[in-house]
């Protein structure tokens, strides 16, 4: 499963104490969208969950180990009937909070020809990298992710570079 | 003509009930008899009725707790499903740009 | 031996009113979408939440209530769909079609195919409601009806195959009988 192989390197990005679940307001994209989706695990539910997570099953087992010391996992996805029902304006709510010195910005990618969006940021905090927030635009879908939790560097430096992601640089000790 | 799906959705939408359900609910629920065992046996009933309650209590309480937890999975693998599909896409477009600015 | 008697409804935290207004129409369009008959639907609507009255001290939150509605609302039309039917279970395939002809894309298609999913055998027909009323998904059609996840899939591909040929064969007849008319 690729995206759980991108997701493991990005998921090894998130969080240490202190992260908190990014402030983000929904009420207006909500009421306007034709269907949603909508995961919010944080606490006992989260941990609840991951140990229904089976260790046999391959991908379930290395999506265990990545959500296991997390502590929120947040999704919102909103489906529109036409393209336009959102506007940048409404995009640039969610970026808001995530021009703040602790997070930046490590991917942007655009296609004009699909006119779809994907930006990611990873959140900077004194133990190391603290959080991963997504925002994902195209003409009838928002998506926005937000992920807190603990990090390991070390397996983010052997995934560096394998996955569009720019090169952290490691110093190893022998 | 609209997906089959669509239309079920349509066609089996919630109605609501007469005006005064909830006035009829509330008037049986006043007016449901309470029951009482023979005064002799009495003390027994209760213990009986406390050891089954005690029973039915745990069994649905970890069969509640079992669908918590499947529910709770499912979530988990929606996220990670989701945020995955993103990210791969950020992925595979920044590859892409990667290999037209070498070549 | 400490008294253990099931909870009342006051001190479980939860309002029972409230809690009716909230989910009477899920509770009584379950039951009408599978019994097809308003007045046996109300009455057991409100048996439905006569018992949860009784057992509202067990409730853990506003999400088991809701699981705790679906399945007991699910269960007890499907048997009062049985006892009303008192016919042998039939094929999904020899299910009856509906007596009037509806043509497809009019506006009395909801009728049409509400009278389809209720020609449906109980079990499908069950499983039709719960995904397309309560948009669930198989997993949690599977834990509120307590059949296998697998029964479930099957069961409504099967139905919403069995639905799309009938609903063709509706709107085919139709157009017969408009183009007979000349």
């Amino acid at each position: 499963m690729k995206a759980a192989g991108l997701l493991t390197a990005c998921l090894l990005l998130a969080g240490a104490a202190g992260a908190q679940q990014l402030k983000w307001n929904f009420d207006k994209l909500a009421a306007r969208a034709s269907d949603s989706v909508d995961v919010s695990l944080e606490g006992p539910l989260l941990r609840l969950g991951t140990s229904f997570l089976s260790d046999t099953d391959k991908d379930q087992a290395k999506i265990k180990k990545l959500v296991g010391g997390l502590k929120g996992i947040y999704v919102r996805t909103f489906e529109f009937k036409k393209p336009g029902e959102y506007s940048q304006a409404d995009v640039e709510s969610f970026r808001a909070p995530l021009h703040g010195p602790e997070w930046q910005r490590i991917v942007g990618v655009h296609s004009n020809e699909e006119g779809e969006t994907v930006e990611v940021y990873i959140r900077s905090e004194a133990k190391g990298i603290g959080g991963l927030a997504i925002i994902a635009t195209e003409p009838k879908q928002l998506t926005l992710v937000n992920i807190v939790g603990p990090i390991d560097l070390d397996s983010l430096s052997e995934l560096g570079g394998q996955f569009g992601i720019p090169e952290v640089e490691v110093d190893k000790k022998k | 003509m609209a997906p089959l799906e669509d239309e079920l959705k349509a066609a089996l939408r919630r109605s609501e009930p007469s005006p005064d359900f909830t006035e009829r609910v509330l008037a049986r629920v006043a007016a449901a008899p309470v029951r009482r065992a023979p005064r002799v046996s009495q003390m027994w009933v209760r213990w009986v009725a406390a050891m089954a309650a005690t029973l039915l209590l745990a069994a649905g309480g970890l069969e509640y707790r079992h669908y918590q937890g499947e529910r709770a999975k499912s979530q988990v693998l929606l996220a990670v499903r989701i945020a995955g599909s993103k990210l791969n896409k950020a992925q595979k477009k920044v590859q892409m740009m990667t290999h037209r600015s070498i070549s | 031996m400490p008294r253990r008697t099931p909870a009342p409804a006051a001190a479980s935290g939860f309002d029972f009113a409230s809690l009716v207004r909230q989910h009477q129409a899920m509770v009584f369009s379950i039951a009408w979408h599978l019994l097809r008959d308003r007045a046996v639907a109300e009455e057991l609507a409100q048996d439905v939440f006569l018992s949860l009255h009784q057992h509202l001290g067990e409730m853990e939150s506003p999400e088991h209530v809701l699981y705790w509605l679906r399945r007991v609302t699910s269960n007890r039309a499907l048997d009062e769909a049985r006892r009303r039917q008192r016919r042998p279970m039939v094929s999904l395939e020899s299910a009856p079609e509906p007596v009037a002809v509806t043509p497809a894309g009019d506006p009395l298609l909801d009728t049409s195919l509400r009278k389809l999913v209720a020609a449906l055998p109980e079990k499908a027909r069950a499983i039709v409601v719960l995904r397309y009323q309560e948009d669930l998904d198989p997993a949690e059609i599977a834990r509120v009806l307590g059949i296998p996840v697998g029964t479930v899939k099957s069961q409504l591909q099967r139905a919403l195959a069995l639905l799309r040929e009938k609903l063709s064969r509706v709107a085919g007849q139709a157009s017969g009988l408009s183009l007979g008319k000349e």
